[in-house]
């Protein structure tokens, strides 16, 4: 490990002074049952004491799940007097753990995508159905632009079956599980026949919906398909930046070879990895990221009767808040409201807990649920596809692209 | 673990025994670090706060109970042999009334929230300390919270008609209530006002609110000397105008926000004024001017107003938050910034600062200052380093001459953080200078009255 990941944990927790203004707003604290250490403030205190520890040589306590029940949706941050970042303790602390091998405290959900993803190029090593939703769709060639899904839209499947048989094994069966998977990627391999066949053809759906826009928009782009690599979004969240190194490399070579210099993203954790991240990880980084209602030029339409609670990705308010392109094109089209808590007081879906911490994340994304519903909205827009999946309860909500396709003229 | 069959059998899941898990309940927002709690209970009814409590008072185990955890005195925090009783998850509001004018909440509400609520009927709960944010119902009855607006509202003890108390040996009772009079033997709901968890577990709680100031504006001055404030808060308050709030801040605290908020203030002031008028739409700007004009007279370097919500809200969270922005401008990352608070009569406050100051200077440590200028309210902030016998030793001596100073100035040695851990000893010197060692043995009669183990947060206030 070296010296400066400690040094910038201790930056981080030697500037809190404990006010507790982070966990109020901290969407994992209430799941949690109100155990402070998976709420913001306690993530520091927890932080705290990963370095006491690791400064006196001494072996760390199992206190991992305090970071990696963390959302990272940084909403902590914009309520810090003193400018701390809970979300950053959590990463910091994440990182520690993975770069000493910590095994006691290494999450086995975190493992065993980390050794998927780097068998198989895809976090549940179902790449070869990462490019079925495009089945009969032609795409050009040597375009401008290339069409890159991140796979995101197409794992949400997956993730939903599995957590449904978590919760028939059990936690300790579960990890157990995890940890073989982990020791033995090819096991994953069960998991293929795991899908939520409806899901994904909703899921499809958007994708296809993705490219109907962007192709009235008059946008010319390349895919992939198959050869499309999984970004490597859990490999960073989860900490194991080493390996996300050496793999953010890897798909800047798969997308450089593709010939194209800008790349459409369409979720939000994709952009904002591939538009902040990649570039500190990635020497010389030269493609320009898009995601793709940047470019969509939606018609004139005359606004309907119905009305419309538009609940924002984290990592465009919180993790990159300059980002509301989504709100102003669903504003021009519809009658938009936001929730109580948006923009910098939004509040997560949930989402990112959902394979390491599926019942905290189920009751994270019920809390937003009923926020978002008390607007009195007929509809509610997401535009990404974990928050989709996870807001998605009593048939109301819609992708963003699903629902701008849906108002186009016959 | 003893006690683990028979806490499970109370509180089912609601309780925490892994020791990893309990460490956050070892802090709060004070500088002292408090013992491995032997369980931490997250009731959810009252039946079950009744059964852990009455539990406990068999069983002589003392109880913690926490709120927001914000207390900066080390009220919060469990010592040997101790449960904490985190009252979260009663975080409701029950019932509001703004024709009777009340609002009956959950102790484990944050005040925030409460006012988020109230501010959709235009009505609000006046006692805002600067972690409101964070701060509870029952934490902030718990240590007669002020705050910012206390300048025209008063603390908390003004705003609580009643409460539903659990007492340790497992009984309940309610004191007060709906209304706002009444004249029924002693004032039990003002005891348990400022008690800090001593006396018994608030379940609930019965509160004043107030319709919301029509209209409101700001006005922001700044001054090369305290004394210039003091005199103009003096003749503001003497024409007849209160001001909603007026804070006053030191250049360490301006550039602390300067670092962490980003706010800019003028390179020669001393002093920053924040200063607030309530008022009805027809009169704000008159009443902002004539204020104003007042303030004007004391030759300020710079004055403006404001009547811009968003600016006034970005200003008003930056005041809230100046205590945690001083951490930035700490000499080293081992420093820490421990809290004074005290009052004295608001006359006298140019002249208190002068000498806390001075006695800062004479013991060459850091001290921002900020607080609450028209109550006499006045916070001093001490950069001291934990490890370093030599600084605790001047902040301990820094203390206690802060307590001193209030006291000669005809103040007390807490405004509204309580006694806690912290202030213990000052509270004896405070009862031996105004010679009423006699209040010390009455509080303890009384405390030997609601609990006669002694079970509840023992070690806080007094030993």
């Amino acid at each position: 490990m070296t010296e400066s990941l400690l040094e910038q944990l201790e930056n981080e927790v030697g500037n809190c002074i404990n006010c507790g203004f982070c966990e109020t707003v901290c969407p994992t604290l209430d799941p949690s049952g109100f155990s402070l250490w998976k709420g913001a403030r306690g993530r520091v205190i927890m932080g705290r004491t990963l370095l006491e520890d690791k400064k006196k040589g001494i072996p760390v306590p199992v206190l991992s799940d305090s970071f990696y029940s963390c959302l990272d949706c940084h909403a902590c941050l914009f309520v810090c007097p003193a400018g701390v970042n809970a979300g950053k303790v959590s990463q910091l602390s994440r990182e520690i753990i993975t770069t000493t091998s910590d095994r006691k405290n290494e999450n086995p959900y975190a493992r065993m995508i980390v050794e998927v993803t780097a068998r198989y190029g895809n976090p549940l090593g179902v790449k070869a159905r990462s490019a079925a939703w495009s089945e009969g769709l032609q795409f050009d060639r040597n375009a401008e632009y290339l069409l890159y899904t991140g796979n995101m839209f197409q794992l949400m499947p997956y993730t939903k079956n599995l957590n449904s048989a978590r919760k028939t094994m059990g936690n300790a069966m579960s990890n157990f599980m995890a940890s073989r998977v982990a020791n033995h990627p090819s096991m994953i391999k069960m998991l293929s026949r795991m899908r939520d066949k409806e899901m994904e053809q909703k899921n499809f759906g958007t994708l296809r919906n993705i490219v109907k826009l962007l192709r009235l928009s008059g946008i010319s782009f390349s895919y992939l398909g198959e050869k499309e690599p999984y970004p490597g979004t859990f490999i960073y969240d989860l900490g194991y930046i080493d390996k996300f190194k050496k793999y953010a490399m890897y798909v800047y070579s798969v997308l450089k070879e593709s010939g194209a210099k800008k790349i459409i993203t369409v979720d939000p954790h994709t952009y904002d990895l591939l538009k902040n991240t990649f570039p500190k990880y990635v020497d010389n980084f030269d493609l320009e990221i898009f995601y793709y209602l940047d470019l969509i030029k939606m018609p004139a339409l005359q606004k309907g009767e119905e009305k419309i609670v538009y609940h924002e990705p984290c990592h465009f308010v919180l993790r990159d808040p300059r980002y509301s392109k989504p709100f102003q094109i669903l504003s021009s089209t519809a009658n938009t409201v936001l929730a109580k808590r948006s923009g910098s007081k939004s509040r997560c879906c949930g989402g990112p807990d959902e394979l390491t911490f599926p019942d905290l994340s189920e009751k994270a994304s019920q809390i937003r649920y009923e926020e978002l519903k008390s607007t009195g909205a007929d509809i509610i827009v997401t535009a990404c596809p974990i928050c989709n999946v996870n807001l998605s309860k009593e048939n109301r909500t819609m992708e963003i692209a699903d629902y701008l396709a849906s108002k186009l003229p016959a | 673990m003893e006690y683990t069959e028979a806490l499970r059998e109370i509180l089912g899941k609601n309780v925490i025994f892994d020791t990893v898990e309990k460490i956050p309940y070892m802090t709060d927002a004070s500088a002292f670090n408090g013992k491995e709690p032997i369980a931490v209970a997250l009731p959810e009814t009252v039946d079950e706060v009744k059964q852990l409590l009455a539990f406990c008072n068999s069983n002589k185990i003392f109880v913690v109970p926490r709120g927001g955890g914000t207390s900066l005195t080390g009220a919060s925090i469990p010592l040997e042999n101790f449960i904490v009783l985190s009252m979260a998850k009663f975080n409701r509001i029950l019932s509001i009334s703004p024709a009777d004018r009340y609002v009956v909440a959950e102790p484990g509400l944050r005040l925030d929230e409460l006012n988020d609520k109230l501010s959709e009927i235009n009505f609000f709960y006046p006692p805002d300390p600067a972690s409101s944010m964070a701060a509870t119902v029952g934490g902030s009855i718990s240590t007669n919270a002020g705050g910012l607006r206390a300048s025209m509202y008063g603390t908390t003890k003004e705003w609580v008609l009643g409460l539903e108390v659990v007492l340790p040996d497992g009984s309940s009772m309610i004191t007060g209530g709906r209304v706002l009079k009444r004249s029924a033997g002693y004032d039990l709901t003002a005891l348990f006002v400022g008690a800090e968890g001593t006396l018994g577990i608030i379940t609930k709680a019965f509160l004043k609110i107030w319709p919301k100031p029509e209209a409101t504006g700001r006005i922001l001055a700044y001054y090369d000397s305290i004394e210039k404030i003091g005199l103009a808060i003096r003749n503001i308050k003497a024409s007849g105008i209160t001001p909603l709030i007026a804070e006053f801040l030191d250049r360490i605290t301006m550039d602390s926000l300067n670092i962490a908020k980003g706010m800019s203030f003028p390179a020669a002031a001393s002093y920053m004024l924040i200063l607030d008028v309530a008022s009805t739409d027809l009169s704000i700007a008159g009443d902002l001017e004539k204020t104003a004009n007042m303030l004007r007279d004391l030759n300020p370097i710079e004055i403006s107003i404001t009547r811009d919500p968003d600016e006034m809200a970005r200003i008003y969270e930056a005041r809230k938050g100046a205590y945690s922005s001083l951490l930035k401008v700490r000499k080293s990352s081992s420093q820490r910034v421990i809290i004074g608070d005290v009052v004295v009569p608001a006359s006298e406050l140019p002249a208190a600062l002068k000498e806390i100051a001075g006695k800062a200077e004479e013991l060459g440590i850091m001290v921002a200052l900020f607080g609450h200028i028209s109550d006499g309210n006045i916070h001093a902030n001490i950069f001291a380093e934990p490890g370093n016998a030599e600084s605790m030793s001047k902040e301990e001596e820094f203390q206690k001459h802060l307590g001193k100073v209030a006291l000669e100035h005809g103040g007390s040695v807490s405004a509204e953080h309580g006694i806690g851990i912290e202030k213990k000893d000052l509270l004896l010197d405070q009862e031996k200078f105004t010679s009423s060692d006699v209040a010390i043995d009455i509080m303890r009669k009384i405390k030997q009255a609601f609990d006669p183990n002694g079970i509840m947060n023992r070690g806080k206030i007094f030993d």
